[in-house]
């Protein structure tokens, strides 16, 4: 029964065991002894000695499975290090390399983290209307809603291991697989059915074509504005709409900090990319800004909360002195200018907490120095360089692209990169500031106004120059004879209507396999379903029959009450599916091929295939503590916000 | 609807206190159209057909034969059920080794985890100490730390301990109290307890040890199993820890025995063998699901994590 590896595992159980024990009198005593150096009473000595002992598995696992690897994988990740080979130092090149998708290794890291995206953005909307449709089912008084609910959480359970997702794969073959059997022979009956179904099949394949084509590394060329008016659009639209109220000044109060957190995370990363100076100055700096800023808006007891406001203003200045102060070195021009635009935009938020908790004066300096930044810095490349001119051309309905039938210049010399774009959260920003600190109603409402025209027609032409810069690059990538641009793999799937022969490819065509995964994702969504739950009982029912008697028909009860009560669990299960996204792992491993590998692996996929199938340490300690980063600045967000999301 | 589907309406009417005010709106609204409840029942059995169609399909497949496997995928279940395959499974060595694996993995890593996370939550929620609350916001703290960030160094480390390929890398850590989620779900449990209990046998002559043993573990058996049975489901279906670490054929558990069987590249694909081989996989995980189903729900209700 119990052969020499279980055996051995035994022994070192027990020996773990001892261990434990031992360590954890050790900790104890040392515990007690410190605790006799401060002084305290024998009874509490007493105490500290038994709740150390207590304790102690966990601070001693603590210390040999968490603080002892996090050390030392953060310096495997400056380092060259692969299982049985020397170390040798590299610096920043692993995170450069991931982060600007160099080689074969950083395009794929950069595939996994769009995969992850896609996942993101297609994905978790999905799976949270799934949860949702769940639990409001769920939520009735039938009889048998506890069976209903087991039955509904079951896939959770099964999603977890490779069982089901095998048999998910069976099912999933293209000829002859159950489900695509079952939809063609009901697309043979109604003929109905058979033009969704074939709407659905134009659909997927031609968006997973277009998100293919996008992702491929091609320059993004206009549509690197869309993205940043899109969002400053929405948030201006929120503001405009209803009474403005304490509410509405503390949506834009947040919208301006997540801006600016958003922007110094650009920043570190531009920071990381900086050539050819390892761990530049301005990585350092643009560090303890974004630190200076996270610590200015901490949230807290109050005089502790000052205390740290005064330390991240410290901060602040300090590396608003040093930026100040330095010369721009040779060759980085760019990257660095890049760094000291998002330096200012990233102060912004910290602008706003002193006029409302510290003296005005301060407000001066620091937008005095805001100004001389902005002025010696980024005004003159900004100006020089033709970047200027691109929102004023989009305000009067032109194209930003001069030079359309030229490949070179579309593709080295036209290429607008995302602090082009920053220039629009600065506008935001200075626009937000302005609402919120005007006195004046009527200027609020036509800033609010102003701002949402604007956004609106940048927005607009945006994506409209942004298809047309595309289709010039392909026309001529294509005249040229390449394959990789952006609209191919779209075209190739849009250019037949599917016929009644097509069938979804699910797990063969990396067109569908993302489809597939989101597929499995949400018939195991049960996890949200049951948080969903847990909000929906929580919804007071005087509310229900208040708006009932107001004459609120189903419908409205539901946007105007249900929706808005259980939104701290939306953002909660938004954000948990934004990690998952990051993280899925069993569902990748069954569901790939060697064709669909690429297209449908997620970052915690490339980090197990980077690490342990290529025993490459040094980049898989790069990879996980990128992914650690993010993670836990999606879980910082969700304890900050989630407390904001609900507003009455 | 039909007069069966009211008499349904005034019972379920009866069975709820009128005085409970999580239902009063749906009192209204559903008892007193028998058409919105008849839809509520299609739409609970037809999604519950989707949810529980992949694992009847499993199951079918299972015990159909190699040739009915490779047919269209038309029939749920075989002409004659072919129970010779999950004979021919259980007798198979391999498939033996694997089972025999995954169950002495899952023993050790529950008895040690959950024995070291009573005692690390008996001091975090019962004992009082200077340093509890730094202690505690340091685990706390881990909760936000993604498995990611320490994975590739605690490899190196059991790398260089020589433990790889070798069951001691999956089991020795739970002995240390892993699971930053599971503290917080046992401690929210324990800090409910009255504080007279542990005061009570003081006065008797207990030491803390003897209080934990005698007085607070009898009375937390609820947590403890939820976290178990968390515990359980999580190292039964885990997939990728094996994967690294007991690469060797003579310690693979079950999950990578499944997926494994697969990957042999054989054709046509053995779906039966490889779906019964699934099927005797899930049983102990749908036992324990379907025996303890209250734990997870109120688990996840509490903490809000899958496990």
């Amino acid at each position: 029964m119990l052969d020499q590896p279980k055996l051995e595992t035994l022994l070192w159980a027990f020996g773990t065991i001892v261990f434990i024990f031992i360590g954890s009198i050790l900790v104890a005593q040392i515990a007690r002894a410190v605790a006799r150096g401060f002084r305290l009473s024998p009874a509490e000595q007493l105490k500290v000695y038994w709740g150390f002992l207590f304790a102690s598995p966990w601070i001693i696992g603590f210390v040999i499975f968490v603080v002892g690897p996090s050390l030392a994988s953060l310096y495997y990740s400056f380092t060259d290090y692969k299982l049985g080979k020397d170390i040798n130092w590299v610096g920043l090149d692993n995170y450069r390399s991931l982060i600007n998708a160099e080689g074969r290794d950083g395009r794929n890291f950069n595939r996994a983290m769009f995969n992850s995206l896609y996942y993101a953005i297609v994905g978790v909307p999905l799976q949270i209307f799934a949860a949702l449709s769940m639990a409001l089912i769920l939520n009735t008084t039938v009889r048998g809603v506890r069976l209903f609910r087991l039955i509904f959480y079951m896939p959770v359970i099964l999603a977890g291991g490779p069982a089901i997702l095998l048999a998910w794969r069976y099912m999933l073959a293209d000829n002859g697989g159950f489900v695509n059997l079952t939809l063609g022979n009901l697309a043979e009956s109604f003929f109905l059915f058979n033009w969704l179904y074939r709407g659905f099949i134009f659909l997927v394949e031609g968006f997973n074509g277009f998100f293919i084509g996008l992702t491929n590394g091609n320059p993004t060329g206009p549509l690197t504005f869309f993205l940043p008016a899109f969002v400053a659009f929405l948030i201006i639209i929120s503001l405009i709409r209803g009474e403005w109220g304490d509410n509405k000044r503390e949506i834009a109060r947040r919208a301006i900090e997540m801006i600016g957190f958003l922007v110094g995370g650009l920043l570190v990363a531009a920071g990381l990319m900086a050539e050819p100076i390892d761990i530049s100055w301005t990585f350092i700096w643009s560090l303890m800004v974004l630190a200076g800023w996270a610590i200015n808006t901490h949230k807290g007891h109050a005089t502790r909360a000052q205390l740290w406001q005064w330390l991240g203003l410290g901060l602040l200045i300090v590396g608003f002195i040093l930026t100040l102060i330095t010369p721009v070195p040779e060759g980085v021009e760019d990257a660095t200018l890049g760094y000291l635009t998002a330096i200012a935009f990233a102060s912004l938020p910290i602008l706003f907490t002193l006029v409302q908790k510290i003296d005005h004066r301060v407000f001066l300096v620091f937008g005095a120095l805001l100004v001389g930044i902005i002025l010696i810095r980024v005004a003159p490349h900004q100006l020089l360089n033709g970047k200027a001119d691109v929102l004023l051309r989009y305000m009067t309905f032109q194209s930003a692209v001069v030079q359309p039938d030229n490949l070179d210049y579309l593709n080295t010399e036209y290429i607008a990169s995302y602090m082009d774009a920053a220039w629009l959260f600065f506008i935001l920003i200075a626009t937000l500031l302005g609402v919120i600190l005007t006195k004046s109603a009527k200027l609020r409402q036509y800033t609010l106004i102003g701002a949402t025209v604007f956004f609106g027609v940048v927005m607009i032409n945006s994506a409209i120059d942004g298809v047309t810069y595309f289709r010039a690059y392909d026309h001529i990538a294509q005249a040229e004879g390449g394959s990789n641009f952006h609209f191919a793999r779209f075209n190739a799937a849009t250019s037949t209507v599917p016929d009644m022969s097509s069938n979804p490819k699910w797990l063969t065509n990396d067109l569908w396999v993302k489809p597939s995964l989101i597929l499995i994702n949400m018939w195991s969504a049960g996890a949200g379903m049951l948080i969903f739950l847990a909000a929906l009982k929580g919804v007071p029912s005087s509310l229900y029959e208040a708006a009932e008697v107001d004459g609120a028909n189903r419908v409205q009860r539901f946007f105007r009450i249900t929706l808005p009560m259980i939104s701290p669990a939306m953002f909660y299960n938004v954000v948990i599916g934004m990690i998952g996204a990051l993280q899925t792992f069993e569902a990748v491993y069954i569901l790939r091929n060697n064709d669909t590998e690429t297209s449908v692996m997620s970052a915690a996929y490339y980090l197990f295939q980077r690490t342990f199938l290529q025993a490459n340490i040094g980049e898989g300690s790069a990879i996980s503590w990128l992914l650690a980063v993010i993670i836990v600045a999606l879980t910082v967000m969700q304890f900050r916000y989630s407390n904001w999301v609900h507003y009455e | 609807m039909s007069t069966a589907t009211s008499v349904h309406v005034t019972e379920s009417n009866e069975a709820i206190p009128v005085n409970n005010p999580r239902f009063g709106i749906f009192k209204r609204s559903y008892s007193m159209a028998g058409f919105g409840k008849f839809m509520i029942y299609v739409a609970l059995i037809s999604a519950s057909a989707f949810f529980l169609f992949p694992l009847v399909w499993m199951t079918g497949t299972s015990l159909k034969t190699v040739e009915e496997v490779g047919q269209r995928q038309l029939n749920l279940f075989p002409e004659v059920a072919q129970w010779g395959n999950y004979t021919k499974m259980l007798n198979d060595p391999a498939f033996q080794l694997a089972y025999g694996n995954s169950v002495f993995v899952v023993i050790i890593v529950l008895l040690g985890t959950v024995t070291s996370i009573c005692l690390v939550v008996y001091a975090f929620s019962r004992l009082e100490w200077r340093g509890r609350n730094i202690v505690f916001t340091m685990m706390m703290a881990t909760l936000m730390l993604p498995a990611q960030a320490t994975l590739v160094p605690q490899y190196v480390l059991f790398h260089q301990l020589r433990w790889v390929p070798g069951f001691n890398p999956i089991a020795i850590p739970g002995f240390f109290a892993g699971g930053a989620a599971l503290v917080f779900l046992l401690r929210q449990f324990m800090a409910t307890l009255p504080k007279d209990l542990d005061e009570a046998a003081m006065i008797d002559g207990a030491n803390p040890l003897q209080i934990w043993w005698y007085v607070i573990m009898p009375l937390s058996r609820p947590a403890v199993a939820t976290i178990t049975v968390f515990l359980f489901v999580g190292q039964w279906n885990n997939l990728f820890m094996p994967l690294i670490y007991l690469k060797d054929a003579s310690l693979t558990t079950m999950p990578v025995y499944v997926a494994g069987k697969y990957n042999l590249q054989e054709s046509p694909i053995p779906w039966q063998n490889i779906m019964t081989a699934s099927v005797l996989f899930v049983i102990p995980v749908m036992i324990v699901f379907i025996l303890t189903q209250r734990y997870f729900t109120e688990g996840i209700a509490l903490t809000g994590t899958k496990g």
